[in-house]
């Protein structure tokens, strides 16, 4: 009997080999009802580990197709995420991808997690041969594998998808030249889709309930798209107003700094000042010391000036001096001429 | 540096959600137009008002918006969609125009608290306030205080500058001084010793 997903490679004719057993060990053995109670009730338990077993493997092709389906709608993920220029960006497309991928990869996951835990129950359980376990521990390693793969590779698109994205911001800001412009063009863009979203009043806004719309999206619906693509532009506009308010506040810390900045220099004037002024005090000093050697000096210089005067102005020394001259004139001129 | 206008709406009504916006409701408005010759100054004030309506329009609640109309700068703040705007030319500075527009949003909530949000039609009386604002705040020193420290740290820079200056000028006037000290030293020590010499040699002639 094939199974049903498409894509599992096996046939199941476990139970047409059962039943030709059955069949065979009917016409050959005429052995007593109890061993083929016996027989029956082993059969039974074999069908039953059979069974189990079968249904061990349709899980896992089931979680196999699984994989393959998110990994090639990841791949055409991947495909738009890399395509988007600055004004075709199909971001409605990626979120919806995005959405639809990550449902797929916690259901995948929550059912590898149920084909792991059959698994464990069945090794338990103890009626499987050695194989078996083995092979189905195989399994579920590699289906794990598998869905580690596909989520690394979901990761990569996203990263990839955010850094296009900044890229593509940088670019229209680069591009549009005053902000006057930019206030104008969204809020002249945003009334006509203003309109719009007064028709679109049954789908519900994209930011408001991510599993919804993506609910609404598994489902089939795709008149979503006018109310998601009002979200990229109000993004924009809250970018275009986030970067004056920025400036904003750029230029008031930028004011605060320079006034910062300014303190620190005058507070560098300031002690520049005071080494200079300490140092011509020192000149000062040398200059008081000079003085006071100066007056020293000429006070003592007129002391001795003060002395001579009087001295010289005084008469005993020159009374005694002419007493004396005249006493030897008398002297010889009594000599010679008595 | 000129402040031309300060204008304040109340722009509820212009929310961008609604398609039949009505134009935001004038609720003080403070006009120089004096640069204007006499008869134009009529639609110069007209002018202004549409401006002002179109701007206050396009601003989203809790935004600052700076556009350039011509020769002027119009610089608007909506904060729960009371909307101040100003007119002013190039030279005066962007922060310190909404430093006043946040000045005078205060002061008009202050005044008036929340009754202008039920003003339907455009207000006639002029606010006193806002015209005494219009006049004072032409120099952007007195509104925004950190224009005000920077001029007043630049000025003392200035005079600093002055001073050191003048200290190198007193240095090299003392290096001077010192020079002319040490020599007159020198030479009071000479004069000492000739005195004493005369006092002392030739006491017997």
């Amino acid at each position: 009997m094939n199974s049903r997903v498409g894509q599992a490679t096996y046939r199941d004719r476990t139970l047409e080999f059962v039943k030709a057993v059955e069949s065979l060990k009917k016409t050959v053995s005429l052995a007593p009802e109890v061993p083929s109670g016996i027989d029956a009730l082993s059969l039974d338990g074999s069908k039953a580990a059979v069974s189990t077993q079968s249904e061990f493997n349709k899980r896992a092709s089931k979680i196999g197709l699984g994989i393959h389906q998110t990994s090639q709608k990841l791949a055409k993920l991947a495909k738009l995420a890399k395509r988007t220029s600055v004004f075709d960006d199909p971001s409605v497309e990626i979120q919806e991808l995005t959405t639809v991928i990550k449902l797929d990869i916690t259901g995948l996951n929550s059912a590898v997690v149920d084909l792991q835990l059959l698994c464990n129950s069945q090794n338990e359980s103890g009626n499987t041969s050695r194989d078996t376990s083995s092979h189905s521990t195989t399994v579920v390693d590699n289906l794990k594998n598998r869905l580690m793969n596909a989520t690394k590779e979901f990761k990569k698109v996203l990263t990839m998808r955010t850094e296009n994205f900044k890229v593509h911001e940088n670019r229209r800001q680069l591009f549009s030249s005053s902000s006057s412009k930019d206030s104008s063009n969204p809020f002249l863009r945003q009334r006509p889709l203003a309109s719009r979203g007064h028709h679109d009043s049954s789908t519900p806004a994209p930011w408001e309930s991510d599993t919804n719309n993506s609910s609404s999206l598994f489902l089939g619906r795709t008149n979503a798209d006018p109310s998601s693509s009002t979200q990229p532009l109000v993004q924009q506009q809250q970018q275009q107003m986030a970067a004056v308010q920025d400036s904003y506040m750029n230029s008031r810390s930028e004011a605060l700094q320079g006034v910062e900045s300014t303190i620190h220099e005058l507070s560098n004037i300031f002690t520049q000042l005071a080494t200079m002024v300490s140092q011509q005090g020192e000149l000062a000093l040398r200059i008081d010391e000079n003085m006071d050697d100066t007056l020293a000096n000429v006070e003592g210089a007129q002391s001795q000036l003060l002395k001579y005067l009087t001295s010289v102005s005084s008469n005993r020394w020159l009374m005694i001096k002419i007493f004396f001259v005249l006493m030897v004139f008398l002297m010889i001129f009594l000599f010679f001429v008595a | 540096m000129r402040v031309t206008a300060l204008v304040i709406l109340n722009s509820a009504a212009s929310s961008s959600s609604s398609p039949e916006a009505a134009d935001p409701v004038v609720l003080a408005n403070a006009t120089d137009v004096s640069r204007f010759g006499y008869f134009q100054r009529f639609a110069a004030r007209e002018f202004i008002l549409f401006v002002a309506r179109t701007v206050a329009n396009r601003t989203p609640a809790g935004q600052r918006q700076s556009v350039q109309h011509e020769e002027y700068k119009v610089h608007s703040y909506n904060r729960h969609d009371l909307c101040a705007l100003a007119f002013m030319d190039d030279h005066y500075p962007v922060r310190s125009a909404f430093a006043l527009l946040n000045q005078i949003l205060d002061e008009y909530q202050k005044a008036f608290g929340e009754s202008w949000r039920g003003v339907k039609v455009d207000a006639t009386q002029p606010w006193p306030y806002l015209t005494e604002a219009l006049t004072k705040f032409q120099d952007p020193a007195e509104v925004d205080k950190l224009f005000k420290i920077q001029r007043d740290l630049d000025e003392t820079k200035i005079i600093l500058h002055k001073t050191i200056e003048n200290l190198l000028d007193r240095g090299v006037k003392l290096d001077d001084l010192v020079e002319k000290s040490s020599d007159l030293s020198a030479a009071s020590q000479m004069f000492y010793k000739q005195a004493k010499k005369t006092n002392q040699c030739c006491t017997m002639l």
